[in-house]
């Protein structure tokens, strides 16, 4: 080496010995900023990458009747998920859509192509996702044509003075009955991931839903390896005894789009949440939920959890709901009412029984009944109403307290406790049937042909009651003797008279509503001399307090109030509320909430009168003569009171009253309302018969077997 | 001999590979498919020890001998791949052995390197004459140019360091530093226009990460990773990122940001500490080697080892973009450190021999 090559070789050597040392403290340097300085933001978009809060389902609580029988539970159930945040991202240097090729392989996984079924499936979902409009634009937009039927849907509007009325309004919705074809299912999916991805785009959006635990395996199996797919666990609501309890229980659903707000402030954050929509369901919502819990879990890159990291809140299960109601009565109830309406044709029916000492109820059926389970498996507020919409009886109905009928001569009960504590009678006072009476018109009380007529049902069978004191008057239901009572009869006595029948009416509990714990409930008013002035512009006429008195003319209530009126002469005068939920628990057991019976005030009766009231109810049942001695059961002694109710069903296009028979005279309802044991009553038992027929016979049987049934089949 | 056997940078590069291990079996362990990695990389490391000892115990004056043949293989192998070579993922690199199919480039950098260093020390006087740089210039430039239509532009790269670090130490005029550079700038144009759409793109990635959120995904996780780290990171095995796979291609390309998020800023110092210790151990063998020869090819090992490793911690400290390029001794793969270790046993074979005579 001569000297110039070494002393290039020692300016080399040092040269790259410094860039080495600058190199060096270069990363040194980049390192410190990235783990050091800015170590905590990295930790933080870490945090986020790997952890994910997600909502762990409360269990819903369990719904036992009176004997600890199952009515409502929950049944594991899976759905097939897809993340937003997780699927992969479109490309753009490529010609394929990504994400569009991981949805097209899930479909294809999920068989949509194939199974018509599962696109039938899915395609429900995704209408649950997007609602009717973005549906529609959807797969129209996707070059496919979708056929519609028209349902009426419920819908907020104002009315002129501003108040929120709902008003139905026909609606086209989209027929989901034929499965689409996969383009259409694409593009629901490209839509709802779309919209998912402008909201939390971690939130998994549903694709299908009720998936069985044996194909939810298979499925997440294949889904392994697709990014941003899950399968997740939710239970469904299942009701063992489907139809039975249908009105009693309600059904769930996603919380309908009206209420929105409302659920909101309550705390429920996802909008498809199942809430309670009729029924137990519905009323004790907040109690059955629980409180939803949440979980810190960690996912990895494709969006699988790997561990819990952290439970923020464990989920609180909902409270149990413990009811007074017995399921095995229940079905004594539902299948001697529907084995009646079969036999009669009548369209719907009612049957209640209640325990009168303290409201509580021990069965509620209204027919036609709906097995609420379908409603578990169902498509939301607009498709629920489909399923059963085309039954022109409209099953969803529950009659027992949303339907007002005139109460008939159960009404009877009501005038005659009015009239003993008013003393227009006295327990002995004897009433004359001597055929029909005439009531000598207002304007010309001189002139016999303008007098209008009163007759009791016993005079088209020629058959005249003669005289009777209040007990055979309601034994044997004779009307001119409740007329008398009501309206009284110039020049030979003086009646209730229409303020004191209204103000007996309503200590009976009527024109309010009774409390019992379920939804939709409806009152009627109490037809008064002022009511009539205001809405009908007339005065109250004797004629008026005639017919209130036997529960026709203006006189409606629902079976419940029936029920409760019954209740009240069965008690010794007292308003009991009806309710159904007698205790909350927790899933230990452990009592939460206790209902205590609102029971009135006493009416301003003396019960020694009342007394009379009830010889009356025992003197239909067992006295001679009497208007319901089928209802007799072995060994029990039974009260009861019938009722035939004319009403008219006002038909528009032939402007009269629908169904009157041969002669003009309208249909009547069928009533039995009854209580046993007579000495020491401990259930009353209501019984409605939607255009029965005269006499009652259609539905003292159901009130007869439901009696038999609870004191002697149900007996332990 | 045996005395001069450097062992601290031997036991150095013994302990990299061992860290190698440990972060592959980390990176891979929980993928089935991957499950088994670390036993390869042990696999390879013991061969790679091999093949070090053996080529510390060739002695490398042999090597000079090879050197003209070295090029005739080198612009053979490549001219083989340019005609007949198989096209994986769009670019021409292998060639089919009927065994299995091997990247030429990958010895060639070897060979490039004992060509340049028997030119470069035959004619080391003569080197400060412009023919003579000329001459080495169009020489490199053929296989150069072979490789950079392959397209493998981080090979190109790569070779055109080597060279370029060889030819300066070697000793060139300022004169013709500066006739080189403005040759390079009036090419630069031509040059530019036949650059890969990859290339490009990815240049403009790392100028601007926006352009391509899903390209510029990796990169920003690599981040995270090594940020997550903190100061003594989260413990070997137990990076998030790592684990639940958020970094891709962990185990090779990116094995530096699982180090940087598992062992912390102490831990990845450390190591970068031992790596250009390595280095630096190459750099004193270059300073004591016996001739000019064995100087440049230590320095060509050298330049090499440093230069996959600035490249490699460059672009996952995401001060550099992203180049395909494995970190030395620590990436997952055979190929890559098998040859790394050939090199240093290149250099282990110089400095055993630095005194002419040995009497010990």
């Amino acid at each position: 080496m001569d000297e110039r090559t070494a002393h290039t070789a020692t300016t080399t050597s040092i040269v790259v010995r410094l860039t080495l040392a600058a190199t060096f403290f270069v990363f040194c340097f980049r390192l410190y900023s990235l783990q050091i300085v800015s170590g905590a933001t990295y930790q933080e978009q870490a945090a986020v990458n790997r952890l994910r809060e997600i909502d762990t389902y409360a269990p819903r609580g369990v719904i036992y009747d009176r004997n600890g029988e199952i009515l409502a539970r929950n049944r594991p159930s899976f759905v097939i998920a897809v993340t937003p945040a997780d699927l992969p991202p479109d490309d753009l240097n490529t010609d394929i859509d990504e994400q569009r090729v991981a949805l097209e392989r899930l479909l294809a996984v999920l068989e949509a192509n194939t199974d018509p079924e599962m696109a039938i499936r899915i395609a429900e979902v995704m209408f649950l996702h997007l609602g009717r409009e973005d549906f529609r634009n959807t797969v129209e937009s996707a070059g496919l044509s979708l056929s519609f039927r028209l349902v009426d849907l419920e819908v907020l509007k104002q009315d002129d003075e501003g108040r929120e009325i709902l008003e139905e309004v026909p609606t086209l919705i989209p027929d989901l009955s034929e499965p689409l074809p996969i383009g259409g299912l694409l593009a629901l999916l490209e839509r709802a991931v779309a919209i998912g991805t402008q909201g939390s785009s971690y939130k998994p959006i549903s694709v299908l839903e009720l998936v069985d635990r044996e194909r939810a395996f298979q499925v997440a199996e294949e889904t392994y390896q697709l990014r941003g797919v899950q399968v997740l666990q939710k239970p469904v609501r299942e009701y063992p005894y489907r139809e039975l309890a249908g009105h009693v229980l309600g059904f769930l659903g996603p919380i309908p789009k009206l209420a929105a707000d409302n659920y909101t402030d309550r705390g429920y954050e996802d909008p498809n949440e199942p809430v309670g929509l009729n029924g137990l369901e519905y009323t004790y919502q907040d109690s059955l939920r629980g409180l939803p819990g949440k979980r810190l879990v960690e996912v990895d890159i494709l969006g699988r959890e790997s561990r819990t990291v952290n439970i923020v809140r464990e989920p609180e299960p909902g409270l149990n709901l413990n009811l007074s109601l017995d399921i095995r009565l229940q079905e004594v109830m539902h299948n001697a009412l529907a084995r009646q309406l079969e036999e009669t044709g009548a369209p719907h029916g009612v049957a209640l029984a209640m325990d009168p000492r303290n409201g509580a109820m021990l069965g509620l059926v209204s027919l036609p009944s709906y097995d609420n389970n379908i409603f578990s498996e169902g498509l939301g507020e607009e498709y629920q109403a489909l399923e059963v919409e085309d039954d022109t009886r409209r099953p969803l109905y529950n009659y027992a307290i949303g339907g007002l009928y005139p109460p008939g001569s159960t009404f009877k009960l009501v005038s005659a406790t009015g009239a003993l504590a008013e003393n227009v009678i006295t327990p002995y006072t004897t009433l004359v049937d001597r055929g029909p009476i005439f009531l000598p018109n207002f304007f010309f009380p001189d002139d016999p042909t303008q007098a209008q007529q009163f007759v009791s049902w016993n005079h088209k069978l020629n058959i005249l009651h003669g005289s009777m004191t209040i007990v055979e008057g309601l034994g044997l239901s004779n009307d001119i003797f409740f007329y008398y009572l009501g309206g009284g009869y110039p020049d030979f006595m003086v009646g209730l008279g229409s303020e004191r029948l209204a103000k007996w009416m309503r200590l009976f509990g009527y024109g309010e509503l009774t409390g019992v714990d379920l939804p939709g409930e409806v009152q009627a008013f109490v037809p008064d001399e002022q009511w009539k002035r205001l809405t009908k512009a007339e005065s109250w006429t004797t004629g008026d307090s005639y017919n209130m008195s036997i529960g026709q003319g203006d006189v409606l209530g629902t079976p419940m109030q029936v029920l409760v009126s019954t209740a009240v002469v069965a008690n010794g005068g007292y308003v009991v509320k009806p309710q159904f939920v007698q205790e909350t628990v927790d899933t230990q057991n452990r009592l939460q909430w206790q209902y205590e019976p609102e029971i009135g005030e006493r009416l301003p009766v003396d019960p020694g009168l009342l007394a009379f009231v009830q010889k009356g109810m025992w003197h239909a049942v067992n006295g001679p003569y009497g208007t319901s001695i089928d209802s007799r059961v072995d060994g029990i002694t039974v009260a009861g009171k019938t009722g035939t109710a004319e009403f008219c069903a006002y038909d528009p296009e032939i402007q009269d009253c629908t169904d009157r028979d041969h002669e003009g005279n309208l249909p009547f309802h069928a009533w039995y309302t009854a209580y046993a044991p007579y000495e020491d009553p401990e259930i009353v038992v209501t019984v409605f018969v939607y255009s029965g027929g005269e006499g009652s016979t259609v539905a003292i049987p159901v009130a007869q077997e439901t009696l038999h049934a609870w004191f002697h089949d149900l007996r332990p | 001999m045996i005395r001069h056997f450097d062992r601290p940078l031997f036991f150095c590069v013994l302990l990299l590979c061992g860290i190698g291990i440990a972060m592959t079996y980390s990176a891979t362990f929980s993928t089935i498919a991957l499950a088994d990695y670390w036993q390869r990389q042990l696999v390879f490391t013991i061969l790679g020890a091999i093949a070090l000892v053996t080529a510390a115990l060739f002695d490398y004056r042999h090597l000079e001998l090879l050197a003209q043949p070295s090029y005739i293989l080198l612009m053979a192998s490549l001219l083989a791949v340019y005609l007949v070579g198989e096209v994986k993922s769009g670019a021409q690199r292998w060639l089919n052995l009927g065994v299995t199919d091997v990247q030429p480039t990958e010895a060639g950098k070897f060979l490039l390197i004992v060509f340049l260093a028997w030119y470069l020390s035959r004619f080391q006087d003569r080197i400060r004459r412009l023919p003579y740089l000329l001459g080495v210039i169009v020489l490199l430039l053929l296989p150069l140019g072979l490789v950079y239509v392959q397209p493998d532009l981080g090979m190109t790269v790569t070779l055109a360091f080597i060279s370029g670090t060889l030819i300066l130490i070697s000793g060139v005029r300022l004169l013709h530093i500066l006739l080189g550079l403005a040759a390079g700038a009036a090419a630069w144009p031509i040059l530019r226009g036949t650059l890969q759409d990859y290339m490009v793109e990815r240049i403009e990635i790392f100028l601007d990460p926006g352009s391509n959120p899903d390209a510029a995904f990796n990169v920003q996780q690599a981040l995270i990773s090594i940020g997550n780290g903190g100061w003594i990171g989260m413990g070997w095995a137990e990076g998030s990122q790592n684990q639940l796979h958020f970094l891709r291609v962990r185990h090779t390309d990116f094995i530096f940001s699982v180090m940087a998020e598992e062992l912390g800023f102490i831990g990845t110092v450390m190591v970068l500490l031992l790596l250009f210790f390595v280095i630096w151990r190459l750099v004193r063998i270059a300073d004591l080697a016996q001739d000019q020869f064995g100087r440049l090819i230590t320095l060509g090992v050298a330049a090499l080892i440093f230069f996959q490793t600035f490249v490699n911690v460059g672009m996952n400290l995401a001060i550099l973009p992203v180049t395909g390029m494995t970190l030395p001794f620590l990436s997952y793969g055979g190929s890559s450190l098998v040859s790394m270790m050939v090199a240093v046993g290149l250099a282990q074979s110089v400095v055993m021999r630095h005194r002419k005579m040995d009497f010990a």
